[in-house]
């Protein structure tokens, strides 16, 4: 195929097949009109300014303007001539140079962090937030991104202890990511609170079993909630679709205390995941004989204080 | 005739006793008994609080539960280990949990001054409290 049938064909212009390349090239930071220049010299090959604008019908101050900015970004080249022309790199080289540039516009952003910081702070703040120290605040996450920034933020500021509870249905939208990974690294006292089926590989495989317990089914209800130190919570509002994914943030006391108190209840009611059901049943033997010991040392004790001293009343309490 | 006047000054010696015990019917009833012999005690609920106050290092001796919902016996023995303090405080293990004499063993190798099975006769638990106390 020439360069004209190409043209004519329409392969660089919209409602194309080349135009999905196109959509995929724009996540690496290149503007459509980037991307189909970069595109076009990629297959045609070497071209002049001139040839790029008639071809692609941009016009042609944009063109130089586009071709300068492609030559910063280091994926096409000029060729010296009168005219000069341009050609591109090839595309796996490409995508590793784009790669790294937003690498190191990343690497950037983070190492000015600090300093940024420093100069917000030397400005003064005029105005007076009278609900600002009030832990009552909201705020809404909308997908998968931004809820996972805001929990592994939670994770890695956490100094106590950490609550989570959810289906492995749940959490499977953070396979792959940092999360498990924090939440096996964290030194606070960690709970998880999960369904498991022993034939699958469990999301927290990595974390301690001790740390684990199974959700029994018949306390199984469809919510997912994660507690910071017992002052924060993200509570899933919405977690089927990876983009729908939405979820709630908040520090509001009234919040976290209720949601505090269904997971410890639930963590009282649950046993451990890899604890089989007859160690279970034993689990709730050795508690009995446990509180007959106890009853047992209470007897001995109020005995002897009934026979020595006659101080208690009926219910061991000292008698005025 | 000195030996038995020395083992009665130690039986009177007030001591200061911490009891970490989530049974709270246990720790109110050891305290009356323990004060009633001119001990002076001080209670934790549960065994969060109970690691602050062995922190503290303001008592002679710390009766120890081992069986207590979120923060146990166990992980307070773990932390104080980490710590390198477990050695350096008397901590009577006070439990009604089935152990076996295995793990007793291992825990005293750990640091742990000494241990008391419930239910136990009232006098060799005082007589426990005071020996580990002057030992």
């Amino acid at each position: 195929m020439t360069i004209t049938e190409a043209v004519e064909e329409g392969m660089f212009q919209s409602e194309n097949p080349i135009n999905e390349l196109n959509r995929m090239l724009v996540r690496y930071d290149l503007t459509p009109n980037q991307a189909k220049v970069y595109l076009f010299l990629s297959k045609i090959g070497i071209k002049t300014a001139s040839e790029i604008s008639k071809a692609l019908k941009i016009p042609r101050t944009e063109t130089y303007h586009l071709l300068s900015t492609l030559q910063q970004k280091g994926i096409i080249f000029s060729v010296f001539g009168k005219p000069t022309k341009f050609n591109a790199v090839g595309i796996e080289e490409s995508l590793e140079i784009l790669v790294n540039n937003e690498k190191n516009r990343v690497s950037e952003l983070d190492a000015g962090k600090e300093s940024l910081v420093k100069l917000w702070n030397i400005i003064p703040k005029y105005g007076e937030d009278e609900n600002e120290d009030q832990n009552n605040k909201f705020q809404s996450l909308q997908g998968r991104n931004s809820i996972l920034v805001k929990l592994e933020q939670m994770i890695k500021e956490s100094k106590e202890n950490i609550l989570v509870l959810g289906t492995e249905a749940d959490f499977k939208r953070f396979y792959f990511t940092e999360f498990t990974e924090l939440l096996n690294k964290t030194k606070s006292d960690l709970k998880i609170l999960t369904d498991h089926s022993p034939d699958m590989p469990h999301i927290f495989e990595s974390v301690s079993s001790k740390k684990v317990k199974k959700i029994e089914d018949k306390n199984r209800e469809d919510f997912c909630f994660i507690i910071k130190d017992d002052s924060e919570v993200i509570f899933f509002i919405s977690n089927n679709q990876v983009k729908d994914m939405l979820a709630v943030w908040t520090d509001s006391k009234a919040f976290v205390t209720t949601l505090r108190s269904l997971f410890s209840l639930m963590w009282k009611k649950s046993h451990h995941i890899d604890e089989t059901d007859a160690e279970s049943l034993l689990g709730s033997e050795i508690t009995y004989e446990h509180r007959l010991r106890e009853i047992e040392q209470e007897k001995i004790i109020l005995n002897y204080l009934q026979e020595n001293f006659q101080i208690l009343d009926k219910d061991g309490d000292i008698k005025k | 005739m000195s030996d038995k006047k020395g083992k009665q000054r130690e039986e009177m010696q007030s001591l200061k006793i911490l009891i970490i015990d989530d049974n709270e019917q246990i720790t109110k009833m050891l305290t009356t008994f323990l004060e009633l012999k001119e001990h002076k005690c001080t209670i934790a609920n549960d065994g969060k609080e109970g690691l602050g106050l062995i922190k503290e290092n303001e008592h002679d001796v710390v009766l120890l539960d081992l069986a207590m919902p979120e923060f146990d016996g166990y992980a307070v023995i773990k932390d104080l280990e980490e710590n390198n303090l477990l050695r350096e405080r008397k901590i009577i293990v006070f439990t009604a949990s089935t152990i076996t004499q295995e793990e007793l063993d291992s825990l005293v190798q750990r640091g742990i001054t000494s241990y008391i099975l419930k239910p136990i006769d009232i006098d060799k638990l005082l007589s426990k409290i005071v020996e580990t106390a002057n030992s």
